[in-house]
């Protein structure tokens, strides 16, 4: 079968014109009655053309005729609820159409404008945007980082036993030096510790952003957090920028 | 905002569906798809066509051009004749009809053929993504990411913020006389406000402003 485009357009071709007709009438008359053996429903298709003097019809002239009786049986209301024709049938796919577009319209603006975002977070200057452009981004970022903390709070409550919380606080090493504990088990401060000690002399830690590592290293579960919640520690940025591993070691190896 | 891979196509055996629920939802695709055929046969061959179907709830829909009660009538009397006013060529009732079809056609044309576009432009871009999210971590989604890395991107993007909000509200400052259009007229020209016109917000700078307002107007 060709899969040429159609223009929805009247054949003018008469040859072209008869053949299409031949063709699209037998499939409609295919569907419908698909449609009725699939759903078990009553139907009828009546097909007038320029190339037979009666109709075309379907089930058959009687199957036909018992639908239409009782197309017409049925109160006015009820007929034209759901009664179309060209013009309002092609309105609708119209309008159908128009709300997808917008709809996928919106979603690209969005892909682009993250791309935008990606680019300008990794050094692309802002001077040669739009305002309209900047107001996305802008709407974007806040999008993003309600994420952002949301998750952050979330892996934080997971592991609170974890030095986690050091990240933030200095002044709490102090704590943890003294093994009070955030969390004031003792236990859970042991838990915190051995787990950095494994995590700083396990030099698997590669400061290589790449996707697999990623991986490896959110699915190995530094195994002791009691409460069955993985801490993951994801990869750091590039070896350049050691801030985080020296922060760890201020800690943790005095 | 992927979209969710459907089963595509499957084959079925032409037989009552047992399931109600597929039974409903394919009683309403393929009615749906079953008009737009009926649509397109009456377009692209000049043909009359009626079709009547009834729903398994027992409502009934209906499709016919030129309508479906001129159909219905003439199939019930037998009448070999078409109705004359379908074809007549002087009845501007009817002709205006048809022009409004050929007329809607072209607009239906014209929309699908944007959203095709459209959504190519998003296959575009997703695969530009994902390639994206294989070599740079911070794109992965924020769900696939550790806490270091959440607190670096989250200060990354509060410094962006920042400066988008300041490169914003400079932009909003020195456009601010012209109005809401701003972005669509300034989009063109450097960024970068001219000194000499900035002197400060609307009201006080108004006289300066119309040596440049004559540029744009």
């Amino acid at each position: 079968m060709t899969r040429k485009k159609v223009k929805l357009a009247f054949i003018t071709n008469d040859s072209a014109r008869k053949a299409t007709f031949k063709k699209r009438k037998k499939g409609l008359m295919k569907k419908v009655s698909e449609l009725s053996t699939l759903c078990g429903i009553d139907a009828c298709a009546i097909v007038y053309s320029p190339y037979e003097s009666s109709p075309e019809v379907w089930p058959d002239l009687r199957g036909a005729q018992r639908v239409v009786s009782q197309f017409k049986r049925m109160p006015e209301m009820e007929q034209s609820k759901k009664m179309v024709n060209q013009e309002s049938f092609i309105r609708n796919r119209i309008s159908k159409a128009a709300d997808q577009l917008k709809k996928v319209h919106k979603d690209n603006r969005e892909k682009e404008i993250t791309q935008l975002m990606y680019q300008c977070l990794t050094g692309k200057g802002l001077q040669g945007l739009g305002v309209a452009d900047l107001n996305d981004m802008g709407w974007l970022l806040d999008q993003n980082l309600k994420e952002i903390y949301k998750r952050i709070e979330g892996l934080k409550r997971a592991a609170p036993a974890s030095g986690s919380e050091v990240v933030e606080e200095k002044a709490a090493v102090a704590e943890i030096g003294g093994g009070g504990g955030v969390d004031g088990s003792a236990a859970a401060m042991q838990r915190g510790q051995q787990w950095f000690t494994e995590w700083m002399g396990n030099n698997n830690i590669n400061i290589n952003p790449s996707a697999n590592q990623q991986q490896q290293m959110g699915s190995s579960s530094f195994g002791h957090n009691g409460g069955g919640d993985e801490m993951i520690m994801g990869g750091f940025n590039d070896g350049n920028n050691n801030h985080p591993a020296t922060m760890w070691s201020n800690v943790f190896f005095p | 905002m992927a979209k969710k891979p459907s089963m595509g196509r499957q084959k079925i055996k032409i037989q009552k569906i047992e399931v109600k629920n597929h039974l409903q939802v394919t009683f309403s695709k393929r009615r749906s798809g079953l008009f737009k055929k009926a649509s397109e046969l009456c377009t692209l061959c000049g043909v009359e066509i009626a079709i009547i179907v009834f729903s398994p709830a027992g409502k009934v829909f209906s499709f016919g051009h030129p309508n479906v009660e001129s159909i219905i009538d003439r199939y019930l009397t037998r009448n070999p004749n078409p109705n004359n006013s379908i074809t007549d060529p002087f009845n501007l009732a009817e002709a205006q009809r048809s022009a409004s079809v050929r007329d809607l056609n072209l607009q239906l044309g014209q929309i699908v053929n944007e959203l095709e576009m459209e959504r190519k432009r998003g296959e575009n871009l997703d695969n530009m993504r994902k390639t994206n999210e294989n070599h740079y971590w911070w794109e992965s989604p924020v769900c696939k990411l550790g806490l270091e890395e959440l607190e670096q991107l989250k200060e990354a993007m509060e410094e962006l913020k920042k400066n988008v909000t300041l490169q914003g509200s400079k932009m909003m400052n020195s456009t601010s006389i012209f109005g809401s259009n701003v972005a669509g007229v300034f989009d063109q020209y450097e960024s970068k406000p001219n000194q000499a016109i900035l002197g400060s917000n609307s009201g006080a700078s108004i006289n300066n402003n119309f040596g440049y307002c004559h540029g744009f107007f």
